[in-house]
C-alpha cells in the first residue's frame, strides 16, 4: 500500500491531469512523495543521508522543470547534468563515508559519484526525448532499486524504490492506453533516474547492498535504450522495453540476494 | 597542647571531608549492559535484544546525595540473538542496523548524559537525562531498581553498580519503520558496574 498502491494512484492522477501542459512526468516524483510522507513524514531535522535523498527528490523535477522550458537539450548540458549529480551523490553520503576505512571511503564514494552520474547522463542524452524509453527505464529502475534495497535489508529503501516504480510504471500505462508517446524530458528523466540511483547507493552505504550491485543497476537505463521493432505500437514498446529493464534489474536483485 | 589537640582533630576529620567529596567511578564495559524489549506484530510477544559494547563513567557523593552518568552506547553492537541470515537474504540484527532502525552507519553510537539524579534515602532513586539517538535528544528518566557499593570481592577494588529502567517512544527519535507492527515504546533495562578511579 505504501510503497505501490497509493503511489501508483497518485502517479496516474498527476500523469492524467498534467501531461496536457508536458508535465505528465511529475508523476514519479509525485509517487515518491506520496511514499515518504507515509513512510518517514517529511522531516529533514536531523538532515541525514535519507532525508537528503528526499530533499533533492523533491528538488530534481524543479530544476527539470527548467530545462525543459529554459534550455535547448545538449549533450554538454547532459554531462554537465551528470557531473553535477555525481557531486551531489558525495555530498549526500560523504559524512557517512568519512565514518569508513580508507579502501571503502575510495570504492564506496567512487561507486557512488559513477552510478548515480551515469543514470543521470544516460537518462538525459539518451531517454528524455522518448517517454517511452524513458518510462520503461523508471520503471525498471525504480523496482528493481526497490526489490534490491529489500534483499539488502532495508524496507524503506525498498518502499522507495517501488514507489518510484509505480510513479513510472503510471507515466508509461497512460502512454500505453492512449497509444501515443506522451512528454517525458528531464522533468521525468532527472527525478526518475537521480532518486532510484540515490536509493541504491544508500542502501549500499547505509545497508548491505553490495557495490556490484548498484553498478549493474545503474545499467538498467540502458536496456530501455535497446532496439524495438519499428512498427511496435506503443504498449508494445513499453512491454518489450520494460522487460529489457527487468532483466538488468533481475540481475542486480540475483546478486544482491546472493552477497 | 591545645595546638597539637587541634591537628589531630584536623587529621581526624580529613577522611571524612574526603569521602563526602563526589567520587569517579568507570563503567566496566564486561559486566555492563544495555537491553531493550519491544512489542512484536502488535504485542504478539515481547522481542529483546541489548547493545554488547557500553562505555562511560558516573560520579556520586553519598553526602551532598548528587551524582551523574555519561553513557555511551554503540548501535553497532545491537544483537536480538538473530545474526545468521540463513536462507533469508538478511538477518534480524542485520535489518536493524539500516536505517529503518538503528543507522548505525550514520549514528554509531547512542548517549545518555544526565542532567540531576534524585536520592531516595541514601541511595540514588532515578536518573533525569538527555537520550541522543539518531542525532535527536530527547529528555529520558531512568527509575533505578538496585544500587549497591561494595569492595570487590576478589581484587577489593571500592565499586558501585545497580539497575535502571526507561522507557522511550522510537518515534520520537525519528525510528518510525514499522510501527504498529513492530511498537513504538522501546524498553530500557540497563545494568552498570563501574569501579572506583
Amino acid at each position: 500500500m505504501q510503497g505501490g498502491v497509493a503511489p501508483f494512484v497518485v502517479g496516474l492522477v498527476v500523469t492524467l491531469l498534467l501531461q496536457s501542459v508536458r508535465l505528465g512526468g511529475l508523476a514519479v516524483v509525485a509517487a515518491f512523495a506520496t511514499a515518504v510522507y507515509f513512510v518517514a513524514g517529511f522531516t529533514f531535522s536531523p538532515l541525514t543521508a535519507t532525508r537528503k535523498i528526499v530533499l533533492l527528490g523533491l528538488l530534481a523535477p524543479v530544476i527539470g522543470i527548467s530545462i525543459d522550458f529554459g534550455f535547448k537539450a545538449t549533450r554538454a548540458g547532459a554531462g554537465m547534468l551528470a557531473l553535477a549529480a555525481g557531486v551531489v551523490a558525495l555530498w549526500i553520503f560523504w559524512p557517512v563515508l568519512l565514518q569508513k576505512e580508507i579502501a571503502q571511503i575510495w570504492l564506496f564514494g567512487g561507486v557512488a559519484a559513477v552510478a548515480v552520474a551515469f543514470m543521470v547522463g544516460f537518462g538525459q542524452m539518451f531517454l528524455a526525448d522518448h517517454a517511452v524509453r524513458a518510462g520503461a527505464a523508471g520503471l525498471g529502475a525504480g523496482l528493481g532499486v526497490g526489490v534490491a534495497a529489500i534483499l539488502a535489508a532495508s524496507a524503506t529503501y525498498g518502499l522507495y524504490g517501488i514507489a518510484l516504480g509505480a510513479g513510472s510504471g503510471a507515466f508509461l500505462l497512460v502512454q500505453m492506453l492512449r497509444g501515443k508517446p506522451g512528454t517525458a524530458g528531464a522533468t521525468f528523466t532527472l527525478p526518475a533516474m537521480l532518486i532510484p540511483g540515490l536509493v541504491a547507493v544508500g542502501a549500499m552505504v547505509l545497508a548491505q547492498l553490495p557495490w556490484y550491485s548498484v553498478l549493474v543497476l545503474a545499467l538498467v537505463p540502458v536496456g530501455a535504450r535497446l532496439p524495438v521493432p519499428p512498427s511496435a505500437r506503443v504498449w508494445q514498446q513499453a512491454m518489450l522495453l520494460s522487460l529489457y529493464t527487468f532483466i538488468i534489474a533481475g540481475i542486480a536483485c540475483y546478486l544482491a540476494w546472493h552477497s | 597542647m591545645s595546638e597539637k589537640l587541634a591537628i589531630a582533630l584536623i587529621a581526624a576529620a580529613l577522611p571524612l571531608s574526603v569521602s563526602a567529596a563526589p567520587e569517579s567511578y568507570t563503567i566496566d564495559p564486561y559486566h555492563s549492559f544495555v537491553h531493550f524489549e519491544v512489542d512484536h506484530i502488535g504485542g504478539l510477544t515481547r522481542m529483546r535484544g541489548r547493545f554488547d559494547k557500553t562505555a562511560g563513567k558516573f560520579t556520586l557523593d553519598q553526602a551532598a546525595k548528587t551524582g551523574s552518568l555519561d553513557v555511551t552506547v554503540q548501535t553497532t553492537s545491537v544483537t536480538t540473538g538473530d545474526n545468521d541470515k540463513g536462507s533469508r537474504p538478511r538477518s534480524r540484527d542485520e535489518h536493524l542496523r539500516t536505517p529503518d532502525f538503528f543507522n548505525v552507519a550514520e549514528f554509531p553510537t547512542m548517549t545518555f548524559k544526565s542532567t540531576n539524579v534524585v536520592f531516595k534515602s541514601d541511595n540514588p532513586g532515578s536518573i533525569e537525562g538527555n537520550l541522543t539517538l539518531l542525532g535527536v535528544t530527547k529528555p529520558v528518566t531512568l527509575n533505578i531498581e538496585r544500587w549497591k557499593c561494595m569492595p570487590h570481592p576478589q581484587s577489593k577494588k571500592d565499586m558501585c553498580g545497580g539497575n535502571a529502567t526507561g522507557v522511550v517512544k522510537r518515534s520520537d527519535f525519528g525510528m518510525k519503520f514499522g510501527i504498529p507492527s513492530v511498537g513504538d515504546e522501546l524498553a530500557l533495562f540497563i545494568g552498570v558496574e563501574g569501579y572506583k578511579e
